[in-house]
């Protein structure tokens, strides 16, 4: 098997970031990657948990973003997902979903974009998400440069 | 000039491809470089979710793996494929030789191909299969 393809160059002012997309519902899941897609962005995708730590784990992926369902199938839902992530890959940053309302208080504590994005959501609206989660990042990397200078 | 003489060329939409594959990584893999080679890409990790998808859009071409979990595998899903008569094009890929497989000797379901094989044989099989060469402008 060959190894994964590297990035290929970016044009100026496209997304650099690689988004990967956890959603059971398959057709769900096609429209938002589809779009991220569109608008320039990496896109993997997982049907659950277990293969989302399987993708964060394959050496020759480097995923920046996590755009994960809650309530999904299998050994994790979207919330251990977050929280494994949070204890083994500090770097990723994590965008749940989720059409339970009562579900917003936990992902507040486990996403450092805020509340989660309640289902029925725009892509708009993830794309939304996504700069203002690297536009945070970008700001938190330059603070950390100016205190240590 | 004659317009009845002018002809107008279609848009050349990419061909769609619905990778069916319970291994994230392959599946990946394999869908990552189909992207790159100019085709719009679907990925089923099950036969239910390619149904899902048969059911709701076009497609133009499967790949699937034989071996998948689930009640159905790979030759269950390119079987129905043709009892629906789905204009799409078949691949399937499998690590088993054929008289494991089972397969009618009058039954043409698709081409094979055996794993372990190389992303870069998907892409050509499938690129062969749809008679599709990437756009030059893309």
């Amino acid at each position: 098997m060959s190894t994964i393809s590297t990035n290929p160059t970016p044009k100026p002012g496209t997304p650099v970031e690689t988004v990967l997309v956890v959603e059971d519902e398959i057709l769900i899941r096609h429209v938002i990657a589809d779009y991220l897609r569109e608008c320039g962005y990496r896109v993997f995708e997982a049907v659950n948990a277990d293969e989302a730590v399987a993708m964060i784990e394959t050496p020759e992926i480097s995923i920046d973003i996590v755009f994960s369902d809650v309530q999904m199938p299998g050994s994790m839902d979207g919330f251990a997902l977050a929280r494994w992530i949070r204890a083994n890959k500090k770097g990723i940053q994590v965008i749940l979903t989720s059409g339970v309302e009562r579900s917003a208080d936990i992902a507040a504590t486990l996403c450092e974009a805020g509340p989660l994005l309640e289902k029925p959501y725009e892509p708009q609206g993830v794309i939304e998400r996504i700069r203002q989660l690297t536009a945070n990042a970008g700001a938190g990397q330059m603070q950390a440069r100016s205190d240590k200078t | 000039m004659n317009a009845s003489k002018v002809t107008v060329f279609p848009r050349r939409e990419p061909p769609v491809i619905l990778v069916v594959e319970d291994d994230v990584i392959t599946r990946s893999l394999v869908s990552d470089e189909l992207r790159s080679g100019g085709f719009k890409v679907l990925e089923a990790a099950s036969t239910d979710d390619a149904v899902a998808v048969l059911d709701t859009m076009r497609v133009d071409l499967l790949f699937i793996a034989i071996r998948l979990p689930g009640a159905h595998n790979g030759l269950d899903l390119a079987r129905l494929v043709r009892a629906r008569a789905i204009p799409a094009k078949l691949i399937l890929a499998t690590g088993m030789e054929d008289e494991a497989l089972g397969l009618p000797k009058d039954e043409d379901l698709g081409p094979f191909l055996r794993k372990p094989y190389q992303v870069s044989q998907v892409v050509e099989l499938v690129s062969h299969s749809l008679n599709w060469s990437e756009p030059a402008d893309k």
